[in-house]
């Protein structure tokens, strides 16, 4: 039904796409793996004719049946296009968030698709609401602003009905709602009702449920396979996410720098993948088969332990009228971290990893309980390696910083200059980097690089524990292998602790000794990895288990 | 409810602040303000009479509360500059009350100028494909951006009033005795103040609609089939439109500051020629009166602003 | 970035750094020369017509226009110079302190920042003159006292953003001391956006001195003012339009140049 014939898209002079073929036919599902920067986003843009005005088709053609589309050299029929957008072919993005008007109810939103487009084709394809009322069609190119109380009735309840094929409870409710009264899930959810009203013979789901916990994420893939398989609706799948691509695709594209380097049946690419990249992308996926087993170096010492730790966190309004409401995130927090273990945290958005974190390294002031730290200092990693390195220093004078601070509390650690520079250029081998990169700004790195600043800074002055919140999430799977396996070799080379958080159940499996699951807020199960993997105690493990 | 109660609340102190700073920094000033109504040749006793007349002996925050409370029952106090006859002193609120719809008129006019050009121009203005267009009017905008509202005056005056011969420079028609004539006269005033803001307003709606283009629920509405006009109209401009409102409400004391100077061009008068001339006699009541004033009124349309702000845009008021 | 001088070059700074350039250098020469004096009176050459000895013309009173005018901006840079610097030192340090530490005293210095806020800023600065009386030192007072609240609340906001963010979260764990996380971790990440408040800031003091001594509550004569100028050729637009042109445009060619750098430094930053 698709046809892509050897696509290229540039960029100004970079080239995003380049020479990529691919087929859809009717009913099938293709996924598209590939890392940021890989162009499938890119691919899927200009196949739905979305794709931003700097960007040139240099060669190939796009051909939906014998239509073409888009053809290299010729500019895009905007007007062609809008026949096909929405009614023939469709696409659900990664953000619901910011992807629905935040100043337009939900149901109008959906609704606008049928307005958009000619409603008889609605009609026939909801067998329920042909034949009730005749609808008019748009007249080509214009909207019609006048519809019938019998016309708005049937609109709404298609869009009703819609609602309550995606699994939504109460459409009635949701149809007056304004996207941000949903949650996540329920977004995504009147995204894909978006896309399906019209039974569109194609849905492009792009990242679909990257910003979703693993629990809606696992909902909204059943519901796309649901109704890949009612509506017969062709998908293309785009994903970094190899595990997600194998449970719903039929086919499977692996991506790499605008090109497609293998595509064919999961098996075929899971099983006995014919490019190095492809066997990187799998091994680098973190997964139960890649513990190390490691028992020496974990001594029964503490480095810190806490008891019945309540965490509050107060709402933001806060003036003199009025105090705001307290929230208790965290309930009767009690355990410990040895010295030299991983102590991996997981749990969902929300449960209060980071608040627990944050208490622990005391900043957080609304708490009651006993914290007691048996190291100097402990450092942090965050998550999102753009915010965490000072934008106006250079990386030397980052890794530098907190060896010229303890200098000041102890007049006796004080280095000089020439000392403290040797100590970065140090550490900046040591975390896999070159001695070229101590006068650059964090602005002109990577952000697999960052993380590694990151890193190098809270290990510079050798802190007995260092807490980790979530630091690989926001990186690339290659990447994210190659930081995890920096964090784990310079752990047991300085004898460090970590607390190591993450929503990711496999990436905690890897990287612990221990494992902490958190739910809304109360720790509901501690014990050896192996253990709670093997035995879990708590329904909720279980299915975090089972989600994965 | 919660809300309006802490608005009110807000306002209320808002007030207090302003009135009591007001009244300490007069307070403050050099010069007996006896003196200055009666001349240096007045006899010892009739200054000690006025003295007495005014309430001036009391400590100061006796006298703050007394004139805070008389202007809670409408009593505005009396002028000390201006004289009903040889006998009786002005009051205040006699002295303002003619000179009010004048001003706020002004004012008004002024927004509404503002509103109905810029709109229109920075939908335009975004929508232009053209680069000439697009640069032309980045240089109008800026261009008027840098011109001050009493020298824009003086241009219209010259302008329309000397050379076109639209209207009567000085020429000022009461609105008691021809409404229309009046509304016609403050309309070149109001030109003065508005297209300064007009530009300001439209490069801001043009950065904020170009700004929202970008954003992901602009491509949704495209992966629709939605036509550029509709993204615009349908989705983009409502969205647009909310730092333009914060926007307004941040400029609306620079409309009231602005109506003041304007006043002075076009010899309106209006309570900023009675202002100034309150300021340089030290006529301290009026002062005073017209502060409090000044504030409540900025401060009443800020609330309206913050309740517009609630209907464009949902997420607010659920909050 | 291009090689080179490290600064992308783009027409708004060219153009603003012409425009100011001319301003100051005229001002700067104005405080040693002018073609003409600029208080001898002619009586012979009054309201005489832009031309190649006077390129503004004369006034009613003979004098030199180009001359005054030249004055005239000096008067009006030193008077901005002046309060923004005052408004903007507070602004960094009392914005940075109820920013970072917010608690009771910031709830304070907010709600009297809100009050004054809702207040026209010309309005302010005729009631601080009226208290404190006229003259160029109580005007830059004035103005200075007027223009700090806006510099507190971008300083403050700026660092009421950054207070929470990550790197400085890190900071306090490395146990770097408050006056260090105030000054060297956070402040120049704010100088990109203070630096705009501060033109945008010049240009409203530009305005506000200029507005007021058009009113006559601002520099008083003899000192040379292009507010002054302009209310004294309101009388004569009929005979001598050129009098009123000349300050006038004075003045919206030093706030254009200043806003063109603004917006030219703003993109410099992106």
């Amino acid at each position: 039904m698709i046809t892509i014939e050897d696509l290229s898209v540039n960029f100004g002079r970079t080239e995003a796409v380049r020479h990529v073929s691919l087929e859809i036919p009717d009913g099938e599902i293709l996924g598209v793996v590939g890392e940021s920067g890989s162009g499938k986003s890119v691919t899927a843009l200009t196949l739905m004719g979305l794709v931003s005005a700097e960007a040139t088709v240099t060669s190939g053609r796009i051909l939906y049946d014998d239509v073409v589309l888009q053809e290299a050299g010729k500019p895009r029929d905007k007007a062609l296009y809008r026949r096909y957008q929405g009614a023939q072919m469709s696409m659900v993005f990664q953000e619901p968030m910011t992807s629905l008007n935040p100043t337009q109810r939900v149901g109008r939103q959906v609704e606008e698709m049928l307005r958009l487009h000619s409603l008889p084709a609605a009609g026939a394809a909801h067998g329920t609401a042909q034949g009730r009322v005749d609808f008019q069609a748009p007249i080509e190119g214009r909207l019609r602003l006048y519809y019938s109380q019998q016309e708005r009735q049937a609109m709404k309840q298609l869009v009703l009905e819609t609602f309550a094929a995606v699994g939504l409870r109460d459409p009635e409710r949701v149809y007056g709602c304004y996207p941000h009264q949903l949650s996540g899930g329920m977004r995504q959810r009147v995204m894909i009702a978006m896309a399906i009203i019209l039974h569109p013979r194609l849905i492009v789901a792009d990242e679909p449920t990257t910003a979703l916990d693993v629990t809606v994420q696992n909902q909204i893939m059943d519901l796309l396979r649901e109704i890949n398989e009612k509506q017969r609706s062709a998908m293309l799948f785009i994903t970094h996410d190899l595990n997600l691509a194998r449970r719903i695709c039929h086919r499977i594209a692996v991506m790499k720098d605008g090109r497609v380097v293998e595509i064919g049946t999961p098996e075929e690419i899971i099983e006995h993948p014919r490019e190095d990249y492809t066997r990187n992308l799998i091994e680098a996926v973190p997964g139960r088969m890649k513990r190390q087993r490691r028992s020496a170096g974990i001594s029964r010492e503490p480095v810190v332990t806490v008891r019945d730790l309540q965490v509050y966190y107060q709402d933001g309004s806060n003036s003199l009228f009025s105090r705001g409401k307290k929230n208790h995130v965290v309930r009767d927090a009690g355990f410990e971290i040895r010295k030299g273990e991983i102590l991996g945290l997981v749990g969902e958005s929300g449960c209060g990893k980071t608040s627990l974190s944050k208490a622990i390294l005391g900043m957080n002031k609304e708490i009651t309980g006993e914290i007691e730290h048996f190291s100097s200092r402990p450092q942090m990693i965050f998550q999102d390696p753009y915010s965490s390195l000072n934008p106006s220093k250079t990386v030397g004078w980052l890794l530098e910083e907190p060896l010229r601070a303890r200098g000041k509390l102890d007049p006796g650690q004080a280095m000089t200059a020439a000392d403290m520079r040797s100590a970065a250029m140090e550490m900046l081998e040591t975390v896999g980097l070159t001695e070229g990169y101590y006068d650059r700004r964090p602005s002109q790195l990577s952000g697999g690089q960052r993380q590694r600043i990151s890193i190098g800074q809270a290990l510079i002055t050798r802190p007995g524990l260092v807490i980790a919140d979530e630091p690989v999430s926001a990186l690339d799977v290659t990447i994210q292998a190659q930081i995890m396996e920096l964090m784990r070799r310079l752990q047991e080379e300085m004898g460090l602790s970590y607390l190591f958080i993450s929503h990711d159940i496999n990436v905690i499996y890897q990287m612990s000794d221990r494992i902490m699951v958190m739910k809304e807020g109360k720790i509901v199960e501690i014990g050896e990895t192996e253990e709670v993997f093997a035995h879990p105690r708590e329904e909720y493990t279980r299915q975090l288990l089972r989600e994965s | 409810m919660k809300y309006l109660g802490k608005k009110i609340a807000t306002l209320i102190m808002t007030l207090f602040v302003v009135s009591a700073a007001a009244f300490i920094a007069f307070q403050i000033i050099p010069g007996d303000v006896v003196t200055s109504i009666l001349g240096t040749e007045a006899t010892p006793e009739r200054e000690a009479q006025l003295r007495e007349e005014l309430g001036l002996n009391d400590p100061p925050v006796v006298r703050y509360f007394r004139w805070a409370g008389g202007v809670l029952r409408g009593d505005l106090g009396v002028s000390y500059r201006y004289a009903k006859n040889m006998n009786e002193m002005m009051p205040v609120a006699e002295l303002i009350g003619d000179k009010l719809p004048i001003t706020l008129s002004l004012a008004a006019i002024s927004l509404v100028l503002i509103v109905v050009v810029s709109i229109p121009l920075g939908v335009v203005w975004a929508r232009s494909k053209s680069k000439v267009l697009d640069a032309a009017l980045g240089v109008i905008t800026q261009a008027s951006m840098a011109i001050p509202s009493f020298f824009l005056g003086i241009i219209v005056t010259y302008l329309f009033g000397m050379v076109l011969k639209c209207f009567v420079p000085g020429g000022y028609v009461s609105y008691e005795k021809d409404m229309g004539g009046f509304l016609f006269y403050l309309l070149f005033p109001a030109m003065a103040i508005a297209l300064p803001k007009a530009a300001m307003t439209a490069r801001f709606l043009r950065n904020s609609m170009l700004t929202e283009m970008k954003s992901d629920y602009v491509r949704t509405a495209r992966s629709k089939g939605c036509s550029e006009r509709r993204v615009m109209y349908g989705h983009v401009l409502r969205n647009a439109m909310m730092p333009v409102i914060t926007f307004w409400g941040m400029i609306l004391a620079e409309i009231v500051a602005g109506s003041i100077v304007v006043e002075q061009v076009f010899s309106l008068p209006g309570i900023g020629r009675l202002l100034i001339s309150s300021i340089s006699t030290r006529d301290l009541p009026v002062v005073e009166i017209l502060i409090l004033y000044i504030t409540f009124v900025v401060i009443f349309v800020y609330f309206l602003v913050d309740i517009l702000y609630r209907v464009v845009d949902p997420r607010i008021s659920s909050r | 970035m291009k090689k080179g001088s490290g600064i992308k070059w783009n027409k708004y700074l060219v153009a603003g750094l012409c425009m100011t350039g001319l301003v100051v250098l005229l001002a700067v020469l104005g405080i040693f020369w002018t073609p003409y004096s600029t208080t001898t009176m002619s009586a012979g050459e009054r309201f005489a017509a832009p031309s190649l000895q006077h390129i503004f013309g004369t006034d009613n009173f003979g004098r030199d226009i180009f001359s005054r005018v030249m004055k005239g901006i000096g008067t009006t840079i030193l008077i901005s110079t002046l309060v923004v610097a005052i408004s903007g030192a507070a602004g960094i340090l009392i914005g940075a302190l109820t920013g970072y530490f917010g608690g009771i005293v910031d709830e304070i210095v907010m709600r009297i920042i809100d009050a004054l806020n809702g207040f026209p800023s010309i309005l302010l600065a005729l009631v601080v003159i009226s208290v404190m009386g006229t003259g160029q030192r109580n005007l830059v007072i004035s103005l200075g006292i007027v223009f700090m609240p806006s510099f507190i609340r971008i300083v403050r906001s700026e660092f009421i953003r950054l207070r929470d963010a990550d790197y400085i979260s890190r900071a306090r764990l490395m146990g770097v001391g408050r006056a260090r996380i105030l000054f060297v971790h956070i402040l120049p990440n704010i100088f990109s956006t203070f630096w705009v408040s501060v033109m945008i800031g010049f240009n409203n003091a530009i305005l506000a001195e200029s507005g007021m001594s058009y009113l006559g509550i601002g520099v008083q004569p003899p000192q040379a003012s292009l507010g002054k100028m302009l209310s004294d050729a309101q009388g004569y637009l009929t005979t001598a339009p050129w009098y009123a042109l000349a300050p006038g445009l004075t003045i919206v060619w030093i706030v254009l140049g200043f806003s063109l750098l603004s917006e030219g430094i703003q993109r410099l930053s992106r």
